[in-house]
């Protein structure tokens, strides 16, 4: 009985593979090793052995061209985001985005800074947010985890909605950018 | 130690103002058009050689600007302060880059941050910390950082604040605790 029925089809062929691949890249999470505020000093216990970020598959790395997760730990400055555009728009597809802290949230307590930008997600797609100030390496951890099951289910698309809105991002950059000199196309 | 140093005052600048004096510490304030001849000679008769830092202080009620500088002498361990007051309209201070050329850094950042002009320094107008900043230099105290901050960035999601005893005032009546005892007799 059983094998007079048809096999169970897979499925759209295109959508298994990418389902297949999105695993993959979930589970070697690359990050690239850039430190925006006081947030990245809490990397370096999740880096080394307490804490051990390599047993999810998370390592970090040099260049942005060999990673994908730009990681904004804390509090961004102007003159620091220009340097931060450079990055994410050299890291290569797909690329993920998760902001530490509550300054990238909505300020923290850097909210009526004449440098500081107050919420990230204008200028940048993020994908997650970790809150805390500054947010534990368990609470990184947690976060990590959250970005892993979003990519999974195929939900983690802000380096897409980065694409299609370019002119929307690019405006709130340049409206706190004054000296502008970066390439107005996406690398 | 320090006696020597205020001696040297006393004689080349009779109406000096003596601020804070300890054993190894001598605060003087001098009039603006005096500082230069004070720090000077601070240098070559007293032995005050090194610049440790140019500090500023806008006095805005007094309509002036109070600028500082610390000088130390390693060999004794004696630290010098020289404090002169220069009017906060069109603010002119003379340059020591001449004669230290690390106070050039220092000159720099003070004309950044407060707008104060040093005629003499070679570099003076270059992006020191700020990258083509337009507005009010932003460490004046007429600079509204807030409002910058609205203009600028945008407005963010303020923070909720919830009163403790609103929140939890109506539970903690029915608790058999001391302060749920004294409520339910408030009652």
């Amino acid at each position: 009985m059983y094998c007079n029925q048809p096999p169970e089809k897979p499925g759209n062929k295109k959508e298994l593979l990418e389902k297949i691949t999105n695993m993959a890249r979930a589970n070697s999470l690359w990050v690239t090793a850039y430190g925006t505020g006081c947030g990245s000093i809490e990397l370096r216990p999740l880096g080394t052995s307490r804490f051990d970020m390599e047993r999810f598959g998370i390592a970090m790395r040099p260049t942005p061209r060999q990673a994908d997760v730009l990681i904004i730990s804390g509090y961004l400055a102007t003159k620091t985001l220009k340097r931060v555009i450079r990055v994410y728009e050299q890291i290569q597809d797909p690329k993920y985005i998760i902001a530490l802290g509550s300054c990238t949230i909505n300020g923290g307590m850097y909210f009526d800074s004449y440098n500081t930008l107050n919420v990230l997600d204008k200028y940048l797609p993020v994908d997650v947010y970790v809150m805390g100030c500054m947010p534990r390496p368990e609470a990184i951890i947690d976060g990590f985890s959250l970005l892993m099951q979003k990519i999974k289910d195929g939900r983690a698309h802000g380096w897409k909605h980065y694409k299609e809105n370019l002119d929307y991002y690019r405006e709130n950059q340049k409206k706190i950018i004054t000296d502008w000199d970066l390439p107005d196309y996406n690398w | 130690m320090i006696d020597k140093v205020k001696n040297g005052f006393e004689i080349r600048f009779p109406l000096y103002k003596l601020v804070r004096e300890q054993h190894n510490y001598l605060h003087v304030k001098v009039d603006m058009v005096s500082a230069m001849d004070a720090i000077v000679m601070a240098k070559t008769s007293l032995g005050h050689n090194v610049l440790q830092l140019i500090s500023t202080v806008d006095r805005i009620e007094d309509g002036v600007f109070q600028i500082t500088w610390i000088l130390e002498n390693y060999g004794a361990c004696t630290v010098l302060l020289i404090s002169a007051d220069f009017p906060r309209e069109n603010c002119l201070v003379p340059s020591l880059s001449q004669i230290w050329p690390a106070a050039s850094a220092f000159e720099r950042e003070i004309f950044e941050m407060y707008g104060i002009s040093f005629p003499g320094n070679p570099r003076e107008g270059e992006d020191f910390l700020l990258e083509s900043w337009k507005d009010t230099p932003p460490m004046r105290r007429d600079f509204e950082t807030e409002e910058y901050a609205m203009r600028v960035f945008g407005e963010r999601q303020p923070r909720e604040h919830i009163d403790p005893r609103q929140y939890v005032g109506d539970i903690v009546g029915e608790w058999n605790t001391p302060m749920g005892r004294k409520r339910k007799e408030e009652k």
